[in-house]
């Protein structure tokens, strides 16, 4: 598999670089302040043009491929802003909404999450359900044209930003079958919805996580993404796509660990000689570089089985059951390096390695990944 | 409205290393846009964006300089011209502006020109200004801001601490300083499309100029010799008394070495 970067992918990583250290201070000093997404962050992203990285042009997107996505996240995950799971939600779910609606579903609800007049969500978590589709509360009972929706959804991002999200419930048309599971797409100012104040999260500061709670909501049928019964898959599809994202963040994130611990060991002095020349760091700083340039290849493999039209769950799964520890671990070392500057919170690697510990948890949990890889190997011939 | 903006690519001088004896290490050293030419890229695409029309970017250098062109490109520019010919090479200012005119001329459907106040390598601010001459253009430099209406161009020119509104018909150049505007991140959807495009390249036998004017032997400047101004380490005198005796020894010492 060639991983060559192409002077398109160039272009796309230059110009990721240049929001990143043009724009993104900006919003992450709001986010600080106040601890949330700025209010205009769909705007901005949609000026310049980031929106539907792999969504046709019809549907106002720009029509190229998912490596070049993972590029332009990698830049972004090396500012340690949480700013970059909005990109990769309303990227995602237009993504997904394409891939699995019909020609009106598309028209309806695709331009708006490309043209940055509303965020998007993807919501499965309950707070008694993981990842089981047969324990899911959150109920869609049909009534005429429409669905009744009831029940809350746990820990879900951009709940209470106006838009649309993808919500997966248990459909009561379907009562008796084994695939029960209904994806809606629901706009979120509709009435009967209200959502919880954010939850305080170790790492992701000024991520907008909350409850959101559905009170006899009205959905018309029309809003049903793919068919009935095909929820659950739709979500798989979707969060398979979401972790090989997620990870390209957080090769961002250890590869600014590794530069930081780099730098700061060519700065410090120890006996008259930068301490990055002393054995015991420079065996660490090769320990960081080899780990992160595996994650990377690990990323751009399944990302390429992505673009390719070839299956990449499993692959993707992988993704993260190998990426996780290995960031967290070059984090963790990135702080050992600064020793208690790096315990600070003057230092970027204090935030680097609180961000990193979000892998293992969020968009499915590093244990259900390993079931996924694990079961997979043994049930394969 | 058409608009051409001439642009040039230059070394990347912010990160220049020097080696022992205090050259500089030209090898490997990056190219990129002149900083200052991406925001009349930028002034370019706002007036475009308001009146309609279409930007041309204009640049001249050796093959290298395709890659600045194709960056604009992913700009939003609608069209680049790359002017390489071996006949252009050690162009100064002068047989520079007289080349990039000739273009200019070729082109002919155009409503003004507009250039970065001066390159970041050279810093000499002399070739906008000579291409308006070359073409008979009103010169309007040191833009702070750009506006057109009434077949009229007006500016803000930026005059040190002062500044000064000009006025002239159009056609006709301005040179922009970099505060005139952030420009613009490149947006996505741009980068696509500029890799599917093809850059013309204009030599010679496109432009049909006067041969005598090109290059190196239709510059006037001779360049004798490019050095480093040799660092000199360990040569430090303080100065003793009051701060105002200190200022005036100082200034008396600078001006010995005619410094100020």
């Amino acid at each position: 598999m060639d991983f060559t970067i192409s002077p398109v992918n160039k272009m796309i990583i230059k110009a990721a670089k240049d929001f990143s250290e043009r724009k993104i201070p900006a919003i992450e000093a709001y986010m600080k302040e106040h601890s949330d997404y700025p209010p205009n962050l769909m705007e901005i992203y949609a000026e310049n043009r980031m929106l539907g990285f792999n969504v046709p042009r019809e549907y106002g997107g720009i029509g190229t491929s998912n490596f070049n996505m993972i590029l332009y996240i990698e830049e972004m995950g090396k500012t340690a802003s949480t700013c970059f799971l909005p990109f990769m939600m309303n990227n995602s779910v237009a993504e997904t909404i394409c891939h699995w609606g019909s020609e009106e579903v598309k028209k309806k609800f695709v331009p708006p999450l490309c043209d940055g007049t509303a965020w998007a969500t993807m919501a499965f978590t309950e707070p008694d359900t993981g990842s089981d589709p047969k324990m899911l509360t959150t109920t869609a009972r049909p009534d005429g044209d429409d669905f009744i929706i009831n029940g809350t959804k746990r820990f879900i991002s951009m709940a209470n930003k106006p838009g649309y999200g993808v919500f997966i419930c248990k459909d009561l048309s379907l009562a008796g079958q084994k695939n029960n599971t209904t994806a809606f797409i629901i706009d979120k100012t509709s009435p009967g919805i209200s959502c919880s104040k954010h939850y305080e999260l170790t790492g992701l500061e000024g991520a907008d996580t909350c409850d959101i709670t559905f009170t006899d909501v009205r959905v018309p049928k029309g809003n049903i993404l793919g068919k009935q019964g095909e929820g659950f898959n739709i979500l798989l599809r979707w969060i398979a796509g979401e972790r090989i994202q997620q990870a390209a963040g957080m090769v961002g994130v250890g590869q600014r660990a590794f530069e930081e611990a780099k730098k700061y060991s060519l700065q410090r002095v120890v006996n008259g000689m930068p301490m990055g020349y002393m054995q015991g760091f420079y065996w660490m700083l090769g320990e960081m570089k080899v780990k992160i340039n595996a994650c990377r290849l690990m990323v751009y493999q399944a990302v390429c089985k992505q673009d390719a039209g070839k299956s990449f769950e499993v692959d993707s799964a992988e993704v993260k059951v190998f990426t996780t520890p290995m960031i967290q671990e070059v984090t963790r070392m990135a702080v050992q390096f600064l020793g208690s500057y790096g315990y600070s919170k003057e230092y970027i690697v204090e935030k680097l390695f609180r961000l990193a510990m979000h892998q293992g948890v969020v968009a499915s949990s590093l244990e259900i990944n390993k079931t996924i890889v694990g079961m997979t190997a043994l049930m394969s011939k | 409205m058409n608009i051409i903006v001439c642009i040039k690519q230059v070394p990347n001088v912010t990160q220049v290393k020097w080696d022992a004896d205090g050259s500089l290490i030209r090898t490997g050293l990056p190219t990129i846009i002149n900083p200052v030419d991406k925001n009349a890229i930028e002034a370019a695409l706002q007036l475009k964006e308001k009146h309609g029309g279409k930007v041309t970017v204009l640049s001249m250098g050796p093959s290298q300089v395709e890659s600045a062109l194709r960056e604009a490109l992913c700009m939003g520019v609608d069209e680049v011209i790359q002017l390489t010919d071996r006949k252009f090479a050690g162009a100064d200012t002068w047989a520079t502006s007289y080349t990039i005119g000739v273009a200019i001329q070729k082109i002919a459907d155009y409503d003004l020109v507009i250039t970065g106040v001066e390159a970041m390598d050279g810093n000499t601010a002399q070739v906008g200004p000579q291409i308006a001459e070359f073409l008979g253009l009103p010169l309007l430099s040191y833009a702070l801001s750009i506006e057109v209406a009434g077949g009229k161009v007006t500016i803000d020119q930026k005059l040190g601490d002062l500044s000064r509104v000009v006025e002239a018909k159009l056609p006709a150049l301005v040179t922009v300083e970099k505060e005139i505007n952030e420009y613009r991140v490149t947006p996505i959807d741009k980068v696509i499309d500029a890799f599917e495009k093809n850059i013309p390249v204009w030599g010679v036998d496109d432009i049909s100029p006067d041969v005598v004017h090109l290059g190196l032997k239709g510059s006037p400047t001779k360049l004798r010799k490019v050095y480093s101004p040799k660092l000199e380490k360990g040569k430090v005198e303080m100065l003793e008394g009051t701060p105002d005796d200190i200022a005036r020894q100082l200034v008396d010492k600078l001006n010995a070495k005619f410094l100020i």
